[in-house]
C-alpha cells in the first residue's frame, strides 16, 4: 500500500513538473511580452527594454524558468505585472469559486443521471428510455455559452428568481453564495448529465443481463435491492473513472460561465494572463490546476482500491 | 486511473462480485467465459427489428453526409453572400430558414456549415483512433515500460490546461478548418488512449489470449486478431461521443474566436452567432436550426451505434 | 481628457461591449499638457433641471449606495503605474480630484487646484492650491505633494512620456507650484484634467519606494477607498471631509466589471447593477425607449472629438502601402451599411475626425462610397502586381465579427482577395507597435484637443516596420507634423483651427484610416440615478457631462 502512494506520489510530481516546463514554453514563446500591454503609448524601445530588464524577462529561458521554479519552493508564485496582485492571491481567490461550480454542478449532475440512469435501465429502449436518452443529447448538444443566456433571459430576467451576474463569497453569505451559483453551475453541468446519464445506463443494462442478477432475483431479492447493490456498485467504477476525467476538464474549463456570470474563477484569470502574457501568472495557475488534476485522479483511484483491494496493481 | 480490467470491462464486475459471494466463483467464471465469445442465442432480450427509430436516424445521418458533401451541387444561394435589405428574416420562400444578422441564408449557411462540423468531427476522432488507439491498444497488451511512459504522457496532456494550449496553439498557427481538425484531433489522443488502452489490457489477461501465447502466437498476430476485434465495440461506441463531443467543443472555440476564419461557416460558430448580440431574443430561430441540426445528428450516431451494438455483441461495453 | 483606452488590458474581454474592441490608445500622457483650452463645440447637458436624461430633477437626498456595471476592471490605483481606460478612469475619479477639470464650453478649468495662470509666453505656469485641503489619510495637500506628484509620475516607464514638455516642477511656497515648459504651450493645463493631473498622496509614493507595488489608495476624492476584489467589485464609501461642501451625496459606491455586453444588461434590468457603461450602440437601441431608464450617449455633447472607429491600414507594407489600394479600400467602403448594421442606425458617415458642429470642421476629400472607382483602381494596380490581397483582423469581439464580414464582402466586391483573422487583444496591439499588419479594426482619438493625438501621428514616431512606433499606420506626412505643431504652439485660435483642419485635409488625403463611424459610448442608469451627467466645477459653472464613457460620481443621488 505504502509503495503505491509512493509511486503516486511520484506521478504527481513529475506530472507538475513537465507542466510546468510546459506551460512556461508556450507561454513565453507566444509572440509579443507584457511590454505592450504595460507600457502602452508610453512605448518606446528604451521603455520596453527598461521594463524587460526590471522584470527579469531578459534572462535566457532556462534561468527564467529556474528561478521561477525556485521561487515556488519557498512559496512565491510570484505576482501579475499588471495588477500587482500575488498569484497566491489569485489563485486562493478564485479556485474556492470554481470548486464551488464543479460541486455543485457536479451535485446536480449526479443527482439528475443516476437516478435515471436506474430507473430506465430495467427496460431499455422503452419510451422512458427514449425520452430520457434524447433529452440528455439534447443537452449534449448545447454548449455552455448557449445555455447561460437562455437560463438568464427566462429564470433571471424573465422570472427574477437569480441574478444575471455576480457572485457573493460563501462566507459573507452562503445563502446567497449558493443561491447565485445555480444558474453559472446549471450551465455547465448539461453535458456532464448526459455522459453520466449515457454511461450508467450502458453499464448497468449490460450488469443486468448477467447471470448473477438472474441469480439474485431467483433468490427472491427485491428489484431495488437488485439495482443497488448489485447492478449499480459495480457499474459506478466506470461512473467513477469518468467522473474523473470531467472534473478534471472542469478545473479552469469554466472560463465561459466565469466570462458571462462575471464570476471571478481562475479560469478567466487564466485566460486573461495568457492574453495579457502575465508569464508568472499563467505559470503559476496551471502548476496548481495540474497538481489538483493529478490530486483528484489520485483520490479517485484511491476510492477505487477501497472498493476493490485487487485494483491496487502495478 | 484505475487502469486495471476494471475500467471498462463489465465483465469484471462480474468478477469482483464473485468475491463477494463465495459460491458465486464458479457461476461466475462460466458468465466471463460465456461473455468472450459472441452468443446471439442469448441475447434474446434485445434481439429485435431496428425499428423506426433506427430507421429514421440512419436516414437523417445520410441526408447530412450527402448534403455536407455535395452542397456545391445543390441550388443552394450562396452562404456568404450578404444582402443587407435582407437581414434577421424569418423563414420565408425567398429563404427556406430565414437570414442571420447579416442577411445571409441560413439553409445555404447550415449545409455548408455540416461540411466543417463534420470534418472537423470525424477526422479529429480519426486523429484520436489512429494515434490514441492504436497507443492504446498496443499499450494495453504489451504493458511494462513502454506502458507506464505512454500512460503517464496521456495523464501530462489530459492535466495541462486545454484552453491554454489552444489559445498558444491558434497564436502560433492561425485559424484555419486543418488546424483546428488536428488541434482538436490531438486532444482526443489521451482519451482514445486511456479507453482503448483500458479495453485491450482487460483483453489481455484473458485466458483465450493466454492461450493463443502458449500456442506460440505472435504479438502481432494477437494484437490484431484476438484483441482488436473485441475493442471495437467499446471504441465505436466512445468514438461517436466523442465525435458528438468535437463538434460542441468547436462552438466553444468559435465563441473564443479560436474556431476556422469569418466568415466560414460551422454549426458551432453558427450557434455562437445565433446568440451573440442578443440574436437569442430577437431572432432565436437563427442559433435553433443549427443547434437542432447538431442534436439530430448526435442522437441519431449514438442510436445507431446503440443498436448495432445489441445486436451484434452481448456486451454492452462503456456506452 | 485623455485616456489611454485599450492599451489597457482588461477591455479585451469585453465581449459585445467592443471595449476592448480596437485598440483604443487615446492621446493618453503621451505627448499631452499641450493643446489649447478653448477647442469645446457644443454645450452639453448643461441645463439644471428639466426631466433630461442624466440630469436630476428636484432637491438632491443624502445617502444611499450606487453599483454600477463597467465593462473592465481597473488595474491599479497608482497613477503613475496604471493607464486608466474608460472604465479605470470611472472608478479612479471616485478617490482622486484632478488639478483641473474641463467645463461644459470645452475651456480648462481649475478643478482641484485653486488657479493656474501663464507667464507672458505661455512657457511658464504658477498653480495656486486650494488651502486646508485634506487627503483621506489626514495628510494636507500642499505644493510639496504635487511636487513628489510629478516626480513619481516622471520617473515611471508608463507616464514619464507625458511629462516631456515640463522642464521643471518646483514648490515656490507651501501651496504654490511653479511649472516651466520646455517650449511655449498655451494648453497646457488641459493634461493635467487626465490621469497626469489625478493627485495621490505622499504616503502612496513613500510605499511604493518601500517595495509595496499596491499601496492603498490615499485621495482627495469625493469617496474613500474601501476595498477591490479585481475581477469582482471595487467599494468605496464617502469621503465626509470632501472639500467640496455638501459633496457626495451618496453614501458608497460599487463598480462591478462584467465583460459582457448582454449580461450587463441583463443584470440592470434584474438590479443587479443600478447604472452601466457600454460602448455597444445597440445598448443604446435597447434602452432609449424604456421610460424606467435614462440613457446619456456620446452622439450629442461632445468636447473636442470623439472616439471613432476606423480601419487603420499599414501604408508602408504591401498592397496598402499604394495610395491607390487606399482610395479603393475607401471608396469601396460603405460607411452608410456599417452604420446600419454596427451602429444600429446611430452616427452618421464621418469624412474625418471631427463632428459637423466642431470648430474644427471642414468639410475634407475623404474620398465616398463608389465601388465603380475602386474597381477601377484595383484593376489598374491588379495589371501590375496581381491581385491585391488583405489579411484584416480584428478582435475575438461578435460586434467587431460582424464589422469585419461586411467591410470584406464590399472589398471582395470591387476586386481585393480579403480574409479575416480574429486575434487576442495583445496581440493585436503588438501587431500594431510594429507594424506587423495590412488592415485592421480600431477606435481611438476620443480627446478634448486633437493635439493630444499628436503622438499617433507625428513623424516623429513613426518607425520602420519591426521596430516600436506609435505611428502605427506609419504615415510620415511632414505637413501633418508641422500643423500639429503650430497648433500647439499658437494661442491664436484662428490659426489653430487653420492648422487642424489642414491636418484633418492631410488624413482625408493619406487615408491611413477608414472612418467608420463614430465610437459611441453609453450611460444607462435607473429612473431613481439622479443627475449622473451633471457635474459642475467647484466654481459652480457646469462641467463636461459624459467624457467618452466617464461620468462624475460626485454629484449623484438617489431619489427615494
Amino acid at each position: 500500500m505504502s509503495k503505491y502512494l509512493v509511486r503516486r506520489v511520484l506521478q504527481l510530481i513529475v506530472v507538475s513538473f513537465v507542466i510546468s516546463v510546459l506551460a512556461f514554453l508556450l507561454v513565453h514563446l507566444l509572440p509579443g511580452d507584457p511590454s505592450t500591454i504595460i507600457l502602452g503609448p508610453n512605448n518606446t524601445a528604451a521603455n520596453r527594454a527598461t521594463l524587460l530588464e526590471q522584470l527579469g524577462l531578459n534572462d535566457p529561458l532556462w534561468q527564467q524558468y529556474l528561478t521561477w521554479l525556485g521561487a515556488v519552493f519557498h512559496g512565491n508564485l510570484g505576482t501579475s505585472y499588471l495588477n500587482h496582485e500575488s498569484v497566491t492571491h489569485i489563485l486562493a481567490t478564485g479556485a474556492p469559486v470554481d470548486l464551488e461550480l464543479i460541486i455543485i454542478s457536479q451535485t446536480i449532475a449526479f443527482s439528475v443521471a443516476v437516478p435515471l440512469a436506474l430507473l430506465v435501465s430495467r427496460r431499455p429502449n422503452r419510451p422512458l428510455d427514449n425520452v430520457a436518452t434524447t433529452s440528455t443529447f439534447g443537452m449534449l448538444a448545447l454548449p455552455p455559452f448557449v445555455v447561460a443566456p437562455i437560463l438568464v433571459a427566462i429564470f433571471a430576467v424573465g422570472l427574477g428568481w437569480f441574478p444575471a451576474t455576480g457572485y457573493v463569497p460563501f462566507t459573507q453569505n452562503p445563502a446567497t453564495n449558493i443561491h447565485d451559483m445555480i444558474l453559472p453551475s446549471v450551465a455547465i453541468t448539461a453535458g456532464s448529465i448526459a455522459v453520466y446519464f449515457r454511461l450508467l445506463r450502458s453499464d448497468l443494462i449490460s450488469t443486468l443481463q448477467q447471470d448473477f442478477i438472474t441469480m439474485a432475483r431467483s433468490k427472491g431479492l427485491s428489484g431495488r435491492r437488485i439495482m443497488w447493490r448489485h447492478a449499480f456498485r459495480p457499474s459506478s467504477f466506470s461512473l467513477l473513472a469518468a467522473a474523473g476525467i470531467n472534473i478534471g476538464a472542469l478545473i479552469a474549463g469554466t472560463f465561459v460561465v466565469e466570462l458571462l456570470f462575471a464570476i471571478p474563477g481562475i479560469g478567466y484569470s487564466l485566460v486573461l494572463a495568457v492574453n495579457q502574457r502575465d508569464y508568472l501568472v499563467v505559470q503559476g495557475i496551471a502548476l496548481v490546476v495540474a497538481i489538483a488534476y493529478v490530486t483528484i485522479q489520485f483520490i479517485i483511484d484511491f476510492i477505487f482500491t477501497i472498493v476493490d483491494p485487487r485494483v491496487v496493481r502495478e | 486511473m484505475p487502469d486495471d480490467r476494471e475500467l471498462l470491462d463489465t465483465g469484471a464486475s462480474a468478477q469482483l462480485l464473485g468475491d463477494r459471494f463465495p459460491g458465486m466463483a464458479a457461476m461466475d467464471e462460466h458468465v466471463v467465459a460465456m461473455q468472450s465469445e459472441k452468443l446471439d442465442s442469448d441475447d434474446v432480450l434485445l434481439k429485435r427489428p431496428f425499428g423506426f427509430l433506427f430507421w429514421f436516424a440512419l436516414v437523417w445521418i445520410a441526408i447530412v453526409f450527402l448534403a455536407a458533401i455535395f452542397a456545391n451541387l445543390l441550388p443552394l444561394q450562396n452562404p456568404n453572400f450578404q444582402n443587407y435589405s435582407a437581414l434577421s428574416q424569418g423563414p420565408s420562400s425567398a429563404h427556406l430558414l430565414g437570414t442571420d444578422d447579416l442577411g445571409r441564408d441560413l439553409l445555404a449557411r447550415l449545409i455548408f456549415g455540416a461540411r466543417v462540423s463534420l470534418i472537423v468531427g470525424f477526422f479529429g476522432v480519426g486523429i484520436g483512433l489512429i494515434v490514441g488507439g492504436t497507443a492504446g491498444l498496443i499499450s494495453g497488451y504489451k504493458g511494462g515500460r513502454l506502458d507506464v511512459a505512454l500512460n503517464a504522457g496521456s495523464f501530462i496532456i489530459l492535466a495541462f490546461p486545454a484552453i491554454v494550449a489552444v489559445i498558444a496553439i491558434v497564436t502560433f498557427w492561425g485559424q484555419s478548418l486543418v488546424h483546428i481538425t488536428i488541434i482538436l484531433g490531438v486532444a482526443t489522443i489521451p482519451l482514445m488512449f486511456r479507453v482503448i488502452r483500458a479495453s485491450s489490457l482487460s483483453f489481455a489477461q484473458r485466458d483465450f489470449v493466454v492461450a493463443a501465447k502458449t500456442m506460440g502466437a505472435t504479438d502481432t498476430r494477437i494484437v490484431l486478431r484476438e484483441i482488436f476485434p473485441n475493442v471495437i465495440p467499446v471504441t465505436v461506441t466512445f468514438s461517436l461521443i466523442t465525435v458528438a463531443g468535437i463538434i460542441v467543443i468547436e462552438g466553444t472555440l468559435a465563441f473564443l474566436g479560436l474556431s476556422v476564419n469569418l466568415p466560414t461557416p460551422s454549426w458551432g460558430n453558427l450557434i455562437n452567432e445565433g446568440t451573440a448580440n442578443n440574436a437569442l431574443s430577437t431572432d432565436p430561430y437563427i442559433m435553433l436550426w443549427p443547434a437542432m441540426s447538431m442534436f439530430l445528428l448526435l442522437w441519431s450516431i449514438n442510436l445507431i451505434g446503440d443498436r448495432l451494438r445489441q445486436r451484434f455483441d452481448i456486451r454492452e461495453g462503456l456506452l | 481628457m485623455t485616456k489611454s483606452n485599450d492599451m489597457s488590458r482588461r477591455t479585451f474581454l469585453s465581449r459585445g461591449a467592443v471595449a476592448g474592441g480596437a485598440v483604443v490608445l487615446a492621446g493618453a500622457a503621451g505627448s499631452a499638457l499641450a493643446g489649447c483650452s478653448s477647442d469645446s463645440t457644443s454645450s452639453s447637458t448643461t441645463a439644471a433641471s428639466g426631466s433630461k436624461p442624466g440630469v436630476g430633477t428636484g432637491t438632491p437626498a443624502q445617502g444611499g449606495s450606487l453599483t454600477v456595471g463597467n465593462m473592465a476592471d481597473i488595474d491599479g490605483f497608482y497613477p503613475p503605474n496604471n493607464h486608466f481606460d474608460t472604465n479605470g478612469y470611472n472608478i479612479a475619479l471616485t478617490i482622486y480630484d484632478t488639478l483641473c477639470g474641463v467645463a461644459a464650453d470645452g475651456s480648462t478649468q481649475p478643478n482641484l487646484c485653486e488657479s493656474i495662470t501663464p507667464n507672458s509666453t505661455f512657457d511658464g505656469w504658477t498653480m495656486k492650491l486650494r488651502s486646508g485641503i485634506k487627503f483621506n489619510d489626514g495628510s494636507d495637500l500642499t505644493a510639496a505633494v504635487i511636487v513628489a506628484n510629478y516626480q513619481a509620475l516622471n520617473a515611471s516607464l508608463l507616464t514619464g512620456q507625458a511629462l516631456t514638455q515640463i522642464a521643471s516642477v518646483t514648490a515656490t511656497d507651501s501651496m504654490t507650484v511653479q511649472y516651466k515648459l520646455t517650449a511655449p504651450n498655451p494648453g497646457f493645463p488641459n493634461g493635467l484634467t487626465t490621469q497626469v493631473g489625478m493627485v495621490f498622496g505622499q504616503a502612496m509614493i513613500d510605499a511604493v519606494k518601500g517595495g509595496n507595488a499596491r499601496p492603498t489608495p490615499v485621495g482627495t476624492g469625493p469617496f474613500i477607498f474601501e476595498s477591490w476584489q479585481p475581477n469582482d467589485h471595487f467599494t468605496a464609501t464617502r469621503n465626509p471631509s470632501y472639500w467640496r461642501k455638501g459633496l457626495p451625496y451618496l453614501d458608497k459606491i460599487t463598480f462591478k466589471p462584467i465583460p459582457d455586453t448582454v449580461q450587463r444588461e441583463a443584470t440592470l434590468k434584474t438590479g443587479g447593477v443600478d447604472m452601466l457603461v457600454s460602448t455597444d450602440p445597440l445598448t443604446i437601441k435597447r434602452f432609449s425607449d424604456k421610460p424606467d431608464y435614462q440613457v446619456v450617449d456620446t452622439l450629442t455633447g461632445v468636447i473636442g472629438e470623439p472616439s471613432v472607429a476606423f480601419i487603420m491600414l499599414n501604408t508602408v507594407v504591401p498592397p496598402t502601402d499604394d495610395i491607390r489600394i487606399r482610395q479603393a479600400l475607401a471608396k469601396g467602403l460603405d460607411q452608410a451599411t456599417v452604420q446600419k448594421i454596427f451602429g444600429a442606425g446611430y452616427g452618421e458617415p464621418l469624412d474625418g475626425i471631427f463632428l459637423p458642429d466642431s470648430p474644427y470642421y471642414k468639410k475634407t476629400s475623404y474620398p465616398t462610397f463608389d465601388p465603380a472607382g475602386a474597381k477601377k483602381l484595383v484593376a489598374q494596380y491588379k495589371a501590375e502586381h496581381g491581385t491585391p490581397k488583405l489579411e484584416l483582423i480584428t478582435i475575438t469581439d461578435p460586434r467587431l465579427a460582424q464589422v469585419v464580414q461586411i467591410i470584406q464582402q464590399m472589398w471582395n466586391q470591387v476586386g481585393f482577395e480579403v480574409t479575416i483573422s480574429q486575434i487576442q487583444q495583445a496581440n493585436l496591439v503588438s501587431n500594431f507597435v510594429s507594424g506587423k499588419f495590412q488592415a485592421a479594426t480600431s477606435y481611438q482619438f476620443g480627446n478634448v484637443t486633437p493635439d493630444l493625438n499628436y503622438v499617433w501621428w507625428s513623424t516623429t514616431t513613426a518607425k520602420p516596420v519591426g521596430q516600436i512606433a506609435l505611428n502605427f499606420a506609419r504615415n510620415v506626412d511632414p505637413i501633418i507634423e508641422e500643423n500639429m505643431l503650430t497648433a500647439r504652439h499658437t494661442a491664436d485660435t484662428a490659426t489653430r483651427t487653420k492648422a487642424y483642419q489642414t491636418v484633418n485635409e492631410q488624413l482625408a488625403k493619406d487615408l491611413p484610416y477608414l472612418w467608420l463611424q463614430q465610437y459611441l459610448f453609453s450611460a444607462v442608469a435607473v429612473s431613481r440615478v439622479q443627475n449622473f451627467a451633471n457635474p459642475t466645477l467647484p466654481s459652480g459653472a457646469p462641467a463636461y457631462a459624459f467624457n467618452e464613457g466617464i461620468f462624475s460620481s460626485t454629484a449623484i443621488w438617489l431619489s427615494k
